[in-house]
């Protein structure tokens, strides 16, 4: 099993900034059986707000600084967070033993968001 | 020749002045917003200037004021919220030359001069009076309405501007530099966040008072559902999320026990108000609002941050000087918009105000109950900076907008909105205003 947590702003579209990863990236991942969920400075309400205005499941949604309470509640083999700051993602992600991938660097993953890149079978759509 | 600040004397600093010799016969008629953004988008429309020139012509447009009867100008010629031009960062010409420039060239992008403004603003033909209130709207409006009750102007645009530019603020221009001077070095450089100061007084008035953080969780709520209803404010414009009591206990620490959201949001915003006499004001479009007193805290810590007794003696000495000059007391007031940007001290100012007979150590228990805007005793109407965004004028906007009957959703109904208080920005340190229905 796999877990990602996904930052908000400067990372996905919806972001303040907005960043380089869809909503259908997300929605994807949940598809394809991830445990899968927000960790951002935005309320907690907000993030609940967001996903369900997308029709998302989300299994978590929590503060930045949370990321050690998700790895305590989910079973995984593997913990990744994507976000786009060194100090507010990346530094606390290591710190929370989870794996981190700048945004650009989850749109190079083969295994992540391949339809919402339009990656088919041996295609590419144009 | 340039523009000056405005001399010290201007301000009314000292307890026992008495009445002030202009009480009632200076109002405020006309507001002007520009619409916020999070950051500059690099537009020539959105730079300061552009933000400042539209709030400016709204502002004259609001009270019905031809530009050419404008014959004053008071504004702060500092925009930054934190954020400076990068060094080695070339300039952004296709913004700086969509206007007439003066001598700097990032004026009117990471600051403002009035000559900038008049350079810009050809149809303000009449102005005989600038001046500098310098740092933030709360001291324009004092030098404003001293100007006028002075005669040195009788109508008179007050402005105040914020750029935000991309990245981390607080983190370039003297605090990028080689050297620091004086105890910078110590606050800002290598020290703390913004908010160390207030959090080490709310600590300890914590410890003093037997209080919690958690029992700001109704002030932060009211001032964000408030703020939702401010439509010039950058939360209701942008990101409409309210802040529950989960979301606030939820939120990390920037510096313990001052959490994200008593923090508040750097953004791009402009605003100005049309100041003039009350005689001329009565001749404007909107409902004049009277001046009854402007007060000022000048007082110096004896150390780098202020201690809990010695912010508490001064938040009981402004208020002195705020009844005092107005000819009013604390029963008078019928809301409060003092500052909140932070929000843990806000309850200094309005227990050193007595709001609604509050005394030290009490205004936790206060937000308990109904401080909301249909209830008898609102706190923070505006939503303020925790509401709207950093701007340190939504308080002062929400006055004059309450006491005209025109704060649309956001109208206090359970109070008749008659006198009013708005200042800051910190409980040692700060300007204020007391704003009237009536001029006597």
């Amino acid at each position: 099993m796999i877990l990602i947590s996904f930052d908000i702003d400067g990372t996905l579209e919806e972001g303040d900034p907005p960043g380089v990863l869809t909503i259908d990236f997300v929605r994807e991942a949940k598809e394809d059986g991830f445990l899968v969920g927000s960790c951002s400075d935005r309320p907690i309400s907000a993030q609940r707000a967001m996903w369900e205005r997308h029709g998302i499941e989300v299994d978590f949604a929590v503060s930045k600084h949370m990321l050690g309470d998700v790895k305590a509640r989910f079973r995984a083999d593997v913990y990744y967070h994507i976000g786009d700051r060194e100090d507010l993602d990346k530094r606390p992600a290591e710190r929370a033993g989870f794996e981190f991938l700048w945004p650009h660097e989850a749109l190079e993953r083969p295994w992540l968001g391949r339809r919402a890149r339009g990656v088919f079978e041996g295609t590419r759509a144009g | 020749m340039s523009t000056l600040p405005a001399p010290a004397s201007v301000y009314r600093a000292k307890e026992g002045l008495g009445l002030w010799e202009h009480r009632g016969k200076v109002a405020a008629v006309g507001i002007g917003h520009s619409p916020t953004f999070r950051r500059w988008d690099g537009t020539p429309e959105n730079s300061v200037g552009g933000i400042s020139l539209e709030a400016l012509r709204r502002a004259m447009d609001d009270a019905g004021a031809n530009p050419a009867d404008i014959d004053g100008l008071v504004m702060d010629p500092s925009t930054t919220t934190g954020a400076f031009w990068p060094k080695g960062k070339p300039l952004p010409w296709e913004a700086i030359n969509a206007y007439r420039r003066t001598d700097d060239p990032l004026d009117g992008i990471t600051g403002l001069s009035a000559e900038w403004i008049l350079a810009n603003m050809p149809e303000l033909t009449g102005i005989g009076f600038t001046t500098y209130g310098v740092g933030c709207m709360s001291n324009a409006i004092c030098v404003a309405a001293q100007a006028i009750g002075d005669g040195r102007a009788h109508t008179c645009l007050v402005l105040k501007s914020w750029h935000n530019l991309e990245g981390r603020y607080y983190q370039g221009g003297a605090n990028a530099g080689e050297a620091i001077p004086g105890s910078s070095a110590i606050r800002s450089l290598w020290g703390t966040p913004a908010c160390f100061g207030t959090a080490v007084q709310f600590a300890e008035y914590c410890r003093k008072y037997g209080k919690s953080h958690d029992m700001m969780a109704p002030f932060i709520e009211n001032s964000r559902r408030n703020g939702l209803k401010f439509p010039e404010g950058y939360w209701a414009q942008h990101r409409p999320e309210e802040i529950t009591p989960e979301d606030y206990a939820a939120a990390r620490w920037i510096a313990k026990p001052a959490n994200l959201f008593d923090n508040d949001l750097p953004i791009m915003v402009s605003a100005a108000y049309l100041f003039t006499t009350a005689e001329r004001a009565r001749h404007l479009k909107q409902k004049p609002v009277y001046i009854l007193n402007h007060a000022t805290s000048r007082t110096r810590p004896r150390s780098l941050t202020p201690t809990l007794d010695e912010v508490e003696e001064d938040t009981a000495r402004t208020a002195r000087k705020i009844y005092e000059g107005a000819g009013i007391t604390a029963d008078d007031l019928s809301f409060e918009n003092m500052y909140d940007g932070f929000a843990l001290f806000h309850q200094f100012h309005i227990e050193g105000l007595g709001y609604r007979g509050l005394k030290f150590g009490e205004a936790l228990d206060f937000y308990q109950t109904d401080i909301g805007i249909s209830g008898p005793n609102p706190v923070s109407p505006s939503g303020g900076n925790i509401g709207c965004g950093r701007s340190r004028f939504w308080m002062h906007t929400d006055c004059i907008q309450q006491i005209q009957q025109r704060a649309g959703a956001r109208q206090v109904t359970g109070v008749k909105p008659e006198i009013a208080v708005s200042g800051g920005p910190m409980p040692v340190g700060g300007n204020y205003m007391v704003w009237s229905a009536t001029p006597d």
